[in-house]
């Protein structure tokens, strides 16, 4: 008969881990079955291997949908990971038991009502908010959360329950804590079972006991999901079980969170058939499983794939004490220590002295709240009142550097990677850019052809949603040959990389692929633009001709103006550097005239009939299509000005646009300044509503006001007009002329003051004689006519 | 309360320690877990007595302190070690006010106390000197006046130091031999006071002069600082305030009905907008005055309104009896604050349709100046 033990773990607990390794040390089992889906089985022994330094995470991913994926995140005090080391490292044969993800994640989707839709943001999916405050009262307040933590949250869509977590595992953990008068069952847990010296089987025992209780006085109704989905997943572990008693082991060791252990014990199994109906006919999927390198910050419960493990930092340290030394009696005073250390690093005071009384309060704080040693919550609160004179600034410090920690687990070369992961890591290590958790930023200079090829990497994958590294300010700098990224290599990337690879097997084929159908799904103009500018900076030609392919036809059927206009700037910006790049231009020309052409003839028409928001969207549309004309001297502008000018010349037409488009001409000297003279004062008229003035003039200024400094009839104009304004309706424009004049700088601002302080003198053009006494500057003016050679007759 | 009433009827304030001797002796009665040195009662019992709740034998303990009771369990863990406590905080944040009750509740007194102020002598912290004595007798142990501190020393039991960043920096050293080394000596004799076990020191310093003196870091490393807070949320505060006027009230024989809580609702609301520059709703942003307006002034301008509802009006608390004390309580510099009032009256108090009494109260009470 073969002798099976069922231990019972808290996923993630290191005192669970120290008895898991007490227990398989006694036991010395012939067989290990870990909790987890059976198709891990494969990539398992890479557990062994040299390279494989946690924390990791099993990742499993629908081959033919990377994006749903499950994440099976260990740290070396996982139980689950030591009960697999000491399998690998004694020679026994270890496997997983549980649903086989072919089934999870098929129903995923297929879906139920609330299972993931099309696209569950497995990647990216923002955490459920449960950002802890490190110095808060309770470290984990909410005992559902701490109470059994998932070893495994999978990449389900979140489907409106703030806890994605919760539906996986009831809260047998924050039931037994209750009853035993806690509020915390993490507390609980540390307190009565991992902070216990008994011996490691019986303690087993007792805990499958206690959750057989719990498990009695369930009442949810069996069509409950949780129920459902737990009934499965117990059917197939005991299935798997089965299985393994058959091949006649001697002696199995199952390790499962403590929720399932009631259940997994032989002696209660239902009839096999039992089992079997509640499995047949499951949707099924083809997956596949690999190794990922993880964080400790992906540990704790701050982050989306959060593995409930609030303090990761502190589970390393008990697990490492306890390992090395094997008793609990110091743990307290070298954790303040390393908490002295850290804040030392910070160049903050912490004596030695200091550590002492700070572990003397540790244990008075245990005694006064009834605990039989310090945990990691007396600890805070002690180190905070010692140590950093009740400040919680760097206990914050502490918990990110200490607590949290910044470990990044490896994987070996051998675990299977996907190929584009390959080519991904190839390029890193040609380029020397190594991913790291910590966010760094560096700076690419574009002109050295190794760091283009950085700049070029970086923005291929930012194509593929690959988000490594995101541009930063560059700093002082307007060159162009500069570029700043922030890099931060997080562990979901490797999804990416994964949900990527679909596109290609190397990154740049990939994001070729990929623009390529972003552009025949574009829906709009500006997107299919804006991937042209992106593909120009991935250096990607066979991607640009793919959508420069779509946007020809796309111009042609556009209607709308302001797209067109939009358009104009990467297309300009694609001619213009895409030659230095060595993309073949001619065609990417030949769209951009006709989209001018075509966006000049409407715009007139377009322009007519605006509200507030609309002028707005059209005047910046404008601006961007002049900006981009601009970079192109050859192309010929004489559409875009007739255009302009019929704009400027109408009165239907919204101010704030007539009014740039009056200056636009005038900036490209079409328009001479008494004729701008004239239209300005038209436009500031009295019976010209005052906003629409004021917008007119907001069009017209805006920019730089070395034209009002420099013209003092346009200035006098402007100060008539704004003197002349009713009080009620000055209000009302008020705010447009404060912001018009506020985007010029201070100098120029105070310039305009100063001119127009000085009193209205009569203006001082060249040529306006009226004002000049020509008798008293007769003598001057024959002197300066004299030099000049002229003969002077005045 | 009742017992407490009635014992110290004709006193306007009751030590802690008698006000609530009723709730210490039953915590005494039920308390079985080990007492540090000295100590009236257990760790627990002392956390318990300052938190409230209900004991065993179904009496009821009030709570002293409403706040976060990890901030409560690690002074008592402080007092437990042999490091001293200092409670930080800005004014009116009830640090007086838990060191008085933490001094009850473990050493059954809490009238020793320093207060610091700028003028604090030595002598003070130290003792003094019986001069006719001293000039008939010489310096004797009985020409000798021992201060708080001294004789907390010898009797093992727990001395306040009120405020003591006001006090100047060479005094506040004095403390440190006391503090590091517990004896006290006395080189006019040649002698010295050993503290007796149980021997320890509560001080309260205010954020807000932290600059006046600053404590040394040789002081300060022999204190463990806990930082009291202003309340988190508006209901926590109301109910702050509402639970101190209720027994003040009655301590000062006010009958008048405080049902009408909306008002503290109100008089908090005001406060804690002007404190954090913000509107409840996190709409509006609003210029902070230069007072600190903590709850404990909250308290008093609701102390001043139902005095003034009582004897002046019929007995119920309204806008006009809390604005005269709500300006009060804002405007500390005339001209600064004055404007910020203005600004908030017009531009908050004004647009709330439900607080048309107070925005008309509080202009009727400029009028009238």
């Amino acid at each position: 008969m073969t002798d099976v033990h069922v231990l019972g773990i808290r996923h993630h607990g290191p005192g669970s881990a120290r008895s898991v390794a007490e227990a398989l040390a006694s036991l010395r089992p012939n067989l290990v079955l870990v909790e987890g889906p059976p198709e891990l089985d494969a990539v398992l022994p890479l557990a062994g291997e040299v390279g494989m330094s946690p924390p990791v995470a099993a990742l499993i991913y629908a081959s033919d949908e990377p994006r749903l994926a499950s994440f099976y995140p260990v740290a070396d005090f996982s139980p689950e990971w030591v009960a697999i080391r000491w399998a690998l490292s004694t020679g026994t044969p270890v496997r997983a038991i549980d649903l086989p993800a072919a089934h999870s994640l098929a129903l995923h989707i297929d879906g139920g009502p609330a299972a993931a839709p099309p696209s569950p943001p497995s990647s990216t999916s923002p955490p459920p908010s449960s950002t802890e405050e490190p110095s808060g009262a309770e470290p984990s307040s909410d005992p559902s959360q701490s109470g059994s933590p998932p070893e495994v949250p999978v990449a389900e869509a979140p489907d409106g329950d703030t806890r994605p977590k919760r539906p996986y595992r009831p809260d047998a953990i924050g039931m037994l804590a209750q009853a035993a008068g806690y509020s915390d069952a993490e507390r609980w847990w540390e307190d009565a079972v991992e902070h216990r010296d008994a011996g490691p089987a019986d303690r087993f025992e007792a805990i499958t006991d206690a959750i057989a209780e719990i498990r009695a006085v369930d009442d949810r109704p069996a069509d409950h999901p949780d129920v459902v989905e737990n009934v499965r997943r117990e059917a197939a572990m005991r299935r798997l079980l089965r299985a393994a008693i058959r091949e006649g082991h001697g002696r199995i060791v199952v390790v499962c969170g403590a929720y399932h252990a009631p259940a997994l014990v032989p002696a209660n199994f239902p009839p096999a058939a039992a089992d079997n109906k509640v499995l047949a006919g499951l949707p099924k999927t083809k997956v596949s499983a690999t190794w990922v390198p993880w964080t400790s910050g992906r540990l704790s419960l701050q982050s989306g794939y959060g593995a409930g493990v609030t303090a990761p930092g502190w589970y390393q340290h008990l697990f490492a004490h306890w390992t090395t030394r094997g008793s609990t009696a110091d743990v307290a005073s070298t954790w303040l220590v390393r908490v002295a250390q850290t804040l030392r690093r910070e160049k903050l005071d912490a004596s030695t002295a200091s550590v002492v009384e700070a572990s003397r309060m540790a244990d008075a704080l245990a005694a006064v709240r009834g605990r039989p040693s310090p945990g990691l919550a007396e600890l805070d609160d002690a180190a905070q009142a010692v140590l950093c004179e009740g400040s919680p600034l760097p206990m914050k410090l502490v918990h990110r550097e200490l607590t949290v920690g910044h470990q990044l687990g490896s994987v070996p070369e051998s675990a299977p990677t996907v190929p584009l992961a390959a080519d991904l890591a190839a390029a890193q290590s040609r380029l020397r850019l190594k991913p790291s958790a910590l966010e760094e930023v560096i700076a690419i200079d574009l002109r050295k052809p190794n760091q283009l090829a950085r700049s070029v990497l970086l923005h291929r994958l930012a194509l593929l949603g690959i988000h490594w590294g995101t541009p930063t300010e560059t700093g002082r700098t307007t060159g162009t040959f500069k570029e700043a990224w922030t890099l931060s290599w997080e562990p979901e990337l490797a999804v990416a990389v994964v949900e990527a690879s679909r596109y290609g097997t190397t990154v740049a084929s990939a994001a070729a692929t990929f623009v390529a159908e972003r552009a025949q799904d574009a829906d709009s103009l500006t997107d299919l633009s804006e991937l042209l500018a992106d593909c120009l900076l991935a250096d990607l030609p066979d991607g640009i001709s793919s959508v420069v392919k779509v946007l020809a036809e796309r111009t042609a059927l556009q209607q709308d103006v302001p797209p067109l206009l939009e358009s104009i700037a990467p297309l300009a910006r694609t001619c213009r550097y895409g030659n230095v790049r060595g993309v073949d231009v001619t065609e990417v020309r030949r769209i951009l005239d006709a989209a001018v052409v075509r966006a000049s003839v409407g715009l007139p028409t377009a322009c007519s009939g605006l509200d507030d928001d609309a002028a707005a969207v059209m005047r910046r549309a404008v601006d961007s299509a002049q900006h981009g004309l601009s970079l192109l001297p050859e192309l010929s502008l004489e559409d875009w000005h007739r255009a302009l000018a019929a704009v400027a010349g109408s009165d239907r037409i919204h101010g704030s646009v007539a009014g740039r488009a009056t200056r636009l001409l005038l900036d490209a000297g079409l328009l001479d300044r008494d004729d701008v003279a004239s239209r300005l004062s038209r436009s500031l008229s009295v019976a010209t509503p005052a906003p629409q003035a004021a917008a007119w003039l907001d069009g017209f200024l805006s920019g730089d006001a070395v034209l009002l400094i420099h013209d003092r009839r346009l200035l006098q104009i402007v100060d008539d007009w704004v003197a002349g304004v009713d009080d009620e309706v000055f209000e009302d424009v008020l705010p447009l002329l404060r912001r018009t004049f506020s985007v010029f700088s201070r100098p120029e601002r105070r310039e305009i003051g100063e001119q127009l302080s000085r009193g209205t003198a009569p203006a001082q053009r060249p040529g306006d004689t009226s004002s000049l006494d020509i008798a008293a500057a007769g003598p001057a003016i024959r002197a300066m006519a004299r030099y000049l050679g002229w003969e002077a007759s005045a | 309360m009742t017992d407490a009433q009635s014992s110290s009827a004709n006193i306007l304030r009751a030590h802690a320690e008698d006000a609530y001797a009723d709730e210490l002796q039953a915590l005494a009665a039920v308390d079985d877990r080990p007492r540090p040195p000295s100590w009236r009662l257990s760790p627990w019992a002392v956390a318990t007595y300052v938190l409230g709740g209900t004991l065993p034998d179904g009496t009821q303990i009030t709570p002293k302190y409403l706040g976060s009771a990890r901030l409560v369990e690690m002074a008592v863990a402080t007092l437990a070690t042999d490091r001293a406590l200092l409670l930080l905080g800005v004014p009116g944040t009830a640090k007086t006010w838990l060191g008085e009750h933490l001094a009850a509740a473990i050493s059954g007194i809490s009238t020793l106390v320093v207060q610091g102020t700028a003028g604090t002598p030595e002598e003070a912290l130290r003792y003094g000197w019986n001069y006719a004595r001293l000039l008939a007798d010489g310096p004797s142990r009985a020409a000798l006046v021992a201060g708080p501190v001294m004789r907390a020393m010898e009797t093992g039991s727990l001395v306040r130091v009120e405020e003591l960043t006001r006090i100047p920096s060479d005094v506040q050293d004095s403390l440190i031999t006391i503090l590091s080394e517990k004896t006290l000596p006395i080189p006019e004799l040649n002698e010295e006071v050993q503290a007796r076990k149980g021997f320890n020191v509560i001080a309260t310093a205010n954020n807000r002069d932290k600059g006046v003196n600053d404590l040394s870091s040789a002081l300060r490393r022999r204190f463990n600082t806990v930082v009291l807070p202003l309340p988190d949320s508006l209901d926590q505060e109301v109910e702050i305030v509402a639970t101190r006027v209720r027994s003040l009230g009655t301590a000062l024989e006010l009958p008048a009905d405080l049902a009408a809580l909306s008002e503290i609702r109100r008089v908090v609301t005001v406060m804690r907008e002007l404190r954090s520059g913000v509107t409840q709703d996190k709409r509006t942003t609003l210029k902070s005055p230069t007072a600190t307006l903590s709850t404990a002034e909250a308290i008093s301008v609701m102390t001043n309104g139902l005095s003034l509802a009582t004897h002046f009006g019929d007995g119920t608390v309204r806008a006009e009896d809390v604005a005269a004390g709500l300006v009060g309580a804002v405007v500390k510099d005339p001209v600064q604050d004055q404007v910020v009032w203005q600004e908030y009256l017009e531009t908050v108090v004004r647009n709330r349709p439900d607080w048309k009494d107070l925005y008309r109260a509080c202009r009727d009470l400029e009028s009238s100046n």
